[in-house]
């Protein structure tokens, strides 16, 4: 059985360059750990950016060839609309809740340990 | 008796409207177009309905102004009243259909009603034939005369119809045009099977073209792209490198960056609107797409003193309903067929 950690992250929905630097920071370093799941809950998201796109495809490239899990929460059509154009959607999976990406299935056949606060937190979502 | 025709379009298109030239000139040579008049495969809908009025015999078209959903002022009416006109064809832009319209000014002379709707099986088409005493009706302060209302029969239409209320019926008929489900053809020249170009597209060496498609004149598709099957991309559009257009339209002026999926999408410009999840995305904060300025000159048939009479009025909220409003000016427009 392989535990995998869970984070879900949410990617706010007003963003300064100081808080985008943050969030990059945080973002890639919860990839970079091994054996780590990430959920980026765009749901807060109204429409993005060209920043956005950049630091979504820099995430997908991150886990690209490694053991790292990523899901992206778009929470309305508007935002997987864009994740479709931009191709986001065919490199990461995009779910419409954060309760789907749990149940995403490349996740679940992992046979996960989902920490009790996360799956609160998601709940909550 | 002499027949008078009156196409409505949405106010806040006229200006695209007054542009059309009805000569021989294609829709892409066209000027601006709204919603209900962006080209279709290159083709214009009022231009095609231009078309079926000339086959009555009918050498000029009125273009009035209907309000956002093509409704038609009374005012507008009771000024064709005061003209003397005996019979109105009135054609609201919503749809295109394949009508004879000689078979409906038959119908209706057959029937002897004052008004004369057209149906299919879905309801009205937009098109409706009104005699004088029909007219006079609408300006004499009566509130509405509708052929439903009187319990008159409408005309029922049986061969193709689409309307043209979303996108979804648009890349409907898209669709049936590079088929051949419909009698509207590309505008272009066919390069080879179900593949149509209009003039001065400039297509990459690497780039996939995979029919049934349609490229409008002076678009460029870059290196790599690839576009088809069952796509319009109009006129004067760029689509950049690596970008796929599948199952969608690119309407004129549109800019579309490297890399980008479109699928089951309509793009006007920096709109992105997605045809299954009915959502629409605005392309132009994420750098993806963008309106451009049209190329060429733009020299609209009218002058801009004809038209600022349409322009001012707001539209009103009448479908075939009819009802007393202060004369305009000049609330119409002629354009010789």
């Amino acid at each position: 059985m392989k535990d995998v950690v869970w984070k879900v992250m949410n990617f706010p929905g007003d963003l300064g360059s100081e808080g985008r630097r943050a969030l990059r920071k945080e973002l890639l370093g919860a990839l970079r750990a091994s054996g780590c799941a990430v959920i980026v809950d765009l749901s807060r998201r109204q429409s993005l950016d060209h920043h956005d796109i950049d630091l979504l495809l820099e995430c997908a490239a991150c886990v690209a060839g490694r053991d790292a899990k990523l899901i992206f929460v778009a929470g309305s059509p508007t935002l997987r609309a864009l994740l479709e154009v931009s191709r986001i959607a065919s490199v990461v999976p995009v779910c419409n809740s954060t309760e789907e990406a749990f149940t995403y299935p490349q996740i679940a056949a992992e046979t996960i340990h989902v920490p009790a606060h996360i799956k609160d937190m998601g709940a909550q979502q | 008796m002499e027949l008078s025709v009156v196409a409505v379009v949405p106010s806040r298109e006229l200006e695209g409207a007054c542009a059309v030239r009805f000569s021989s000139e294609s829709a892409s040579d066209g000027m601006a177009f709204g919603s209900s008049r962006k080209p279709i495969l290159g083709n214009d809908v009022l231009k095609s309905w231009a078309d079926r009025v000339r086959g009555l015999g009918v050498r000029s078209l009125w273009l009035a102004s209907g309000g956002q959903d093509g409704k038609v002022d009374g005012s507008t009416l009771a000024q064709f009243v005061r003209q003397g006109v005996e019979r109105l064809l009135l054609i609201k832009l919503k749809s295109y259909a394949e009508m004879d319209l000689a078979d409906l000014v038959r119908f209706h002379s057959d029937r002897g009603n004052p008004i004369t709707e057209a149906e299919d099986a879905r309801g009205e088409l937009g098109v409706c034939l009104l005699d004088r005493i029909a007219l006079r009706s609408t300006t004499d302060g009566a509130a509405s005369y509708r052929a439903a209302d009187s319990g008159q029969m409408p005309y029922q239409f049986n061969g193709y119809a689409k309307r043209l209320l979303s996108a979804t019926e648009r890349q409907e008929l898209v669709g049936d045009g590079l088929t051949g489900a419909c009698a509207m053809k590309p505008l272009g020249t066919q390069i080879r099977d179900k593949v149509w170009v209009g003039e001065g597209v400039k297509i990459a060496p690497t780039a996939r073209v995979i029919g049934p498609v349609y490229i409008g004149a002076r678009t460029t598709i870059g290196a790599g792209a690839t576009v088809g099957p069952f796509s319009s991309v109009e006129h004067d559009c760029v689509i950049d490198c690596g970008t796929t257009v599948e199952q969608s339209t690119v309407l004129p002026n549109s800019y579309l960056a490297p890399g980008l999926l479109i699928r089951n999408s309509q793009v006007d410009g920096r709109h992105l609107e997605h045809l299954r999840w009915g959502a629409v995305a605005d392309l132009q904060p994420a750098q993806l797409g963008r309106r451009i300025e049209p190329r060429g000159s733009r020299r609209p048939l009218f002058s801009r003193a004809d038209k600022n009479d349409f322009f001012s009025r707001p539209g009103s909220p009448f479908p075939w309903e009819f009802g007393t409003a202060p004369a305009m000016a000049q609330p119409w427009l002629q354009v010789q067929l």
